[in-house]
């Protein structure tokens, strides 16, 4: 184990995550009565390496399918590293509202649920479960089964649970759009306290805005490939000149080059 | 993956890939071992979402495998063709298709605890994954015991008596459902690779109890080599038979004593669950992709 050094919580080294898709070919010409599938190896992340200090707030930004969230869910342990390495000082936390529910049950029941799944202990649970209940304010539907919930009454209380984590390294994956939005300001302030409490945190979000708010610095992730890193204000600059400049469709299709090298005559024709 | 050092206040937690995929074993039980209550919960919810808490739901609960015993009962006397038979016979083939219900339904609930999303924990969260068909053999394990009631009236009726024998019945409880865990583990793999493999599964439970001494007696293979060598492949072979003789049937004379057969269903338990773990833990990281 490399313990570089003490100020370190997250060190990614040469990381990369591969994994296998399939993707269907669409049939075209009526001569063909068959659809084809083709396996394609999507390479998430490639040789990613970058170091988060105790206590530093970093936001991570990339266009769609730039490999934020492969890179959370690896660190989290839902995906494995194809190679490479991430060591972490803390249990990692991904915030996930809603993750353990099961809708047949009741509010209340599902608070202990979603809370065990979240790594917290019985007794953990059990000493929030009112403070949970009391931020969820949906009344007397926290003993009823959440299948007589409405979507915003679900988020709420799926949000309550996932912010009373006490997390060593929090990630947030685009988590701050929960409830309606009279609980979007009460769920922000939420997450700010997490923030407090928290030693480390990632944040993932499209708004630069947002991550320019909350972080100290930031990483630019780019088709699965470190960009840039630095202070938050020069990274999100670069990155918002970027997207001025470049088609971002173009910049998540890692796929085009291999179809077009199958079926030429499908790609769209550039215009005359 | 998680070690300990003293320099640190906090544990540290690495993510690496290894060359067989297989994580350290020791580092990744003593995860999952984190997550034992959530676990017990986990099956709670589950007994409690399939209304098994309800009165009707108890009701069917003790009734469907005698039902189901019932129904196999009047087919084994139809193809015999020597009338219904004793009650002797009905406790018999219930008895043995209530252990085969836990079995099988373990081996079917763990392929599908990994199937669907499992409440965003497959794909969102660091629960390790033998969390979710543990807590789905605990759920199996939980109703086959709720449900033995049923069968103890039976068990009077058939004049059946009390034997040293059913001393075992603990052990054989957890034996099945090792068993059950391991080739339930097995098949959820490849059931991420292959879905009609949940399909084609209760089709390949039901022969293989038509294969396996659960509604006919083991003696009836005993006195040919041939036969008895073939069934004696059968994991399930030395799981019934020592069932059998648990709930208080035949044994044969001067034949394999009830310690042998647990001994040899004991490693067939032992070695299958295993294979199933490691051969999981292997791939769990592809259940986040492919769900």
């Amino acid at each position: 184990m490399n313990l570089q050094s003490e100020t370190d919580a997250i060190q990614i080294k040469n990381l990369s995550v591969t994994y296998v898709a399939v993707a269907e070919v669409p049939v075209t010409e009526r001569s063909k009565m068959r659809k084809t599938t083709k396996k394609h190896n999507i390479r998430a992340l490639n040789n990613v390496s970058f170091t988060v200090k105790t206590g530093e707030i970093v936001g991570l930004i990339g266009g769609n399918g730039a490999g934020k969230s492969t890179l959370l869910k690896t660190m989290v342990g839902v995906l494995k590293p194809s190679s490479g390495q991430i060591d972490m000082w803390g249990q990692p936390h991904l915030l996930a509202p809603g993750m353990g529910f099961n809708r047949k049950l009741s509010g209340r029941e599902n608070i202990i649920l979603g809370g065990l799944a979240a790594g917290m202990t019985l007794e953990e649970v059990r000493n929030k479960q009112q403070s949970i209940v009391d931020f969820a304010d949906i009344g007397g539907f926290i003993d009823l089964p959440t299948t007589t919930y409405s979507s915003g009454m679900f988020g709420r209380l799926a949000f309550a649970v996932a912010t009373h984590v006490d997390p060593d390294i929090l990630l947030i994956d685009e988590a701050l759009s929960a409830g309606d939005a009279g609980f979007r300001d009460k769920a922000v302030a939420k997450v700010r306290e997490m923030c407090d409490k928290a030693k480390t945190i990632l944040v993932v979000s499209h708004s630069t805005a947002l991550v320019g708010e909350m972080a100290t610095s930031a990483v630019w992730l780019h088709r699965g490939e470190v960009k840039q890193q630095g202070l938050v204000g020069d990274v999100t600059e670069s990155y918002v000149k970027f997207l001025a400049d470049e088609n971002e469709t173009a910049q998540m299709d890692r796929l085009t080059p291999f179809l077009q090298s199958q079926h030429p005559q499908d790609q769209p024709q550039p215009e005359a | 993956m998680v070690s300990s050092d003293s320099r640190y206040a906090t544990p540290v937690v690495s993510r690496r890939t290894t060359k067989t995929g297989v994580p350290p074993v020791r580092e990744y039980l003593a995860q999952a071992f984190r997550y034992r209550t959530f676990a017990y919960y986990w099956s709670r919810a589950d007994i409690k979402a399939r209304n098994f808490e309800t009165v009707l739901g108890r009701i069917w609960l003790t009734l469907n495998p005698f039902l189901f015993g019932l129904i196999y009962f009047v087919f084994v006397a139809i193809l015999s063709g020597g009338g219904l038979g004793s009650s002797d016979r009905l406790a018999f083939i219930v008895g043995n298709l209530y252990a085969w219900g836990f079995f099988s339904a373990t081996v079917i609930t763990t392929v599908s605890s990994v199937q669907s999303g499992a409440g965003g924990i497959l794909g969102q969260s660091a629960v390790p994954r033998i969390v979710l068909p543990v807590a789905s053999t605990i759920t199996a394990a939980h109703l086959f015991v709720r449900s033995l009631g049923a069968y103890i009236p039976l068990h009077l009726i058939a004049s059946r008596g009390l034997h040293i024998e059913m001393l075992w019945m603990p052990l054989l409880i957890l034996l099945t459902g090792l068993l059950g865990l391991g080739f339930g583990l097995f098949l959820a793999v490849i059931n991420v690779y292959v879905r009609d493999v949940s399909r084609l599964l209760p089709h390949m439970m039901r022969l293989w109890l038509y294969l396996s001494p659960a509604i006919w007696v083991y003696t009836r293979v005993s006195t040919d080599s041939n036969l008895d060598t073939y069934a004696r492949q059968n994991p399930m072979y030395s799981s019934l038979t020592a069932w059998t003789m648990a709930f208080g049937g035949p044994l044969v004379e001067g034949g394999r004593g009830m310690a042998i057969h647990v001994l040899v269903f004991g490693l067939w338990a032992i070695g299958t669950l295993t294979v199933g773990f490691l051969f999981f833990i292997s791939r769990e990281d592809e259940f986040a992709i492919r769900n």
